[in-house]
């Protein structure tokens, strides 16, 4: 059958893969970028991503009527902080999120109880003074806060970070893609005009 | 004695790669890490436990020689390097921490008079000089035993030191003189020493040599390093010069990636939901082989997977394609909404990727 092939082809990959990581260091630092590219590494999510929406719709369903799709890009992105395998903080931090919503939410529905939520360090910006904060740090910022669970992290961290988060991110985009189309039959039409490499 | 360090420096200004000898590094991690592991004891069994690096070490010495000459200071950097290793070791237990790096040097003089007569129990002369075997203060301030012989002795490049540094999670720079050679004083390793270990960095000729630099010119290699590989996978911004606007566009490129997939799931989430069971047929395919369209009796509607997308070529794919997903689905009495017509615009997905999802799902419907 087709998803024994697969399924070789995918052990075959994966342990070469294990091997590549295995010789270099296992350093946070030689994380392996180019396996976002790779073909298992797309079958895997896309496997993975099947299944959670289809559990999405089956647990919206009784709710309410429509999955939002905001369920639907939480549960994207849950998959592909699994897929991540936790090597990475983004991944990890992502995890953690749903596993704390979802305590949260059992709180509020067995022991109906107040359960606070945290919404992270928004910090208000009461005094709008003119601070000039070096514009190099003032971007590292923003991009601290658009990976997830970087905020604390040092700069050379956090560019390491980006740069799997990048490559996740594009494979998350091609695999719903191909996805939409497949299921509405039609080509989606990215948003920017930018060209992949 | 003072000469033998420095003629050591002298000869070995070979600094083995950081990746060299992978399975070296495992043994010596795992050899570190049961240094560390071990509670404190007496001083016999921290020499018990020095018997096993030296024959590994004495290993590490033979198993080169048979080549040509050229591993041979290798290894014998290798091997002064684990004894520097050790010998910081002892060093530490002797001053409490204290700095004694006359003793140290002493020591360590010591160790290379014996190591170069070949005996293979450097542990009787670290017996004398092994009051407390405090292991603990080896894990609390390694970087700090490991400062000591780089003050008087500028010369480390074995692999143990660099794998065990690397382990750790904080990085601190060293210097490692290449032809300066100029001894730093002790105070000076003595202050940078007190952070958790490091990596090593190569004075370039003709850069400062001072810590500060160094470190800072190590952190801004790492920085631009990491830099150049997000450059690369962010289109256009090869061309971007300078930090901040690479910066910029990285920004761009992540918060375009997020919209897109904000975009995609509502998308998702507007197909409507009955196609549930649908989605059985249809994801069994998707998952299953990008690669393994060898369907012949499906392939024959099928232009050719290979053809990227142009925009007429699309258009057709799509048209068939249209055709045969409608079938099955009303079969199953289903009616997406959805099946718009198809638009001439590019998909950036993988073109044989999603042709050859095409044919597989039209193999499985049928």
């Amino acid at each position: 059958m087709a998803s024994s092939i697969s399924e070789t082809n995918f052990e075959e990959s994966k342990r070469i893969k294990r091997r590549k990581t295995g010789d270099e260091l296992r350093d946070p630092d030689t994380i392996d970028h180019t396996r976002w590219r790779s073909e298992s590494e797309q079958r895997i999510y896309s496997t993975k991503l099947v299944e959670a929406i289809r559990q999405v719709r089956r647990n919206s369903s009784p709710e309410n009527k429509v999955s939002s799709g905001r369920d639907i890009r939480d549960a994207a992105d849950g998959v592909l902080a699994v897929a991540a395998k936790g090597r990475t903080r983004w991944s990890r931090a992502i995890l953690a999120s749903r596993l704390r919503l979802r305590l949260a939410h059992n709180n509020m529905k067995h022991k109906k109880a107040r359960v606070a939520k945290v919404t992270g360090s928004i910090r208000s910006k009461m005094p709008e003074k003119k601070r000039s904060i070096p514009a190099l740090q003032r971007k590292a910022k923003v991009l601290s806060r658009l990976v997830p669970g970087c905020r604390k992290v040092s700069f050379p961290n956090l560019l390491e970070e980006t740069t799997d988060y990048i490559s996740a991110l594009e494979m998350q985009v091609r695999a719903m893609a191909a996805l939409t189309e497949l299921l509405t039959g039609s080509p989606v039409d990215r948003l920017t005009s930018t060209s992949d490499s | 004695m003072e000469p033998n360090p420095g003629t050591l420096a002298g000869s070995i200004s070979i600094r083995s790669d950081q990746e060299e000898a992978g399975f070296e590094s495992l043994q010596f991690r795992e050899e570190i890490q049961r240094l560390i592991a071990v509670p404190p004891e007496n001083a016999s069994s921290f020499t018990a436990l020095l018997e096993l690096p030296a024959t590994q070490a004495m290993e590490l010495l033979h198993s080169p020689h048979s080549e040509d000459g050229d591993p041979a200071p290798l290894s014998a950097d290798s091997l002064h390097g684990i004894s520097d290793d050790h010998k910081s070791y002892i060093s530490s237990f002797n001053g409490n921490l204290a700095f004694p790096s006359n003793k140290a040097l002493v020591e360590r003089a010591a160790k290379f008079s014996v190591f170069a007569s070949g005996e293979n129990s450097p542990e009787t002369s670290l017996v004398p000089s092994n009051s407390s075997a405090n292991l603990e203060k080896v894990k609390s301030e390694p970087a700090e035993t490991d400062s000591n012989p780089n003050s008087s002795q500028p010369l480390i490049s074995d692999p143990t030191v660099e794998s065990k540094t690397q382990r750790s999670a904080k990085r601190k720079e060293r210097e490692k003189k290449g032809k300066g050679c100029t001894k730093k004083s002790k105070n000076e390793t003595s202050k940078d020493a007190q952070k958790l270990p490091y990596v090593h960095v190569r004075a370039r000729r003709g850069q400062a040599t001072d810590s500060h630099s160094l470190a800072e010119r190590a952190r801004r290699e790492k920085i631009n390093a990491r830099m150049k590989l997000l450059q690369e996978l962010v289109p256009g911004c090869s061309k971007i010069s300078g930090t901040a606007l690479v910066l910029d566009e990285i920004i761009n490129h992540v918060q375009s990636l997020q919209r897109q997939v904000e975009f995609l799931s509502m998308r998702l989430a507007a197909v409507n939901p009955g196609v549930d069971y649908n989605l059985e047929g249809l994801f069994a395919t998707e998952s299953g082989s990008l690669v393994e369209s060898n369907f012949p009796s499906m392939v024959a509607p099928l232009v050719c997977p290979e053809i990227p997308f142009n925009g007429n070529r699309q258009h057709y794919q799509q048209q068939w394609h249209f055709d045969a997903l409608q079938q099955p689905l009303w079969g199953r009495e289903e009616a997406s909404h959805t099946f718009i017509n198809p638009e001439n615009s590019l998909l950036s997905y993988d073109s044989a990727n999603s042709a050859s999802l095409h044919s597989n799902q039209l193999k499985m419907e049928l």
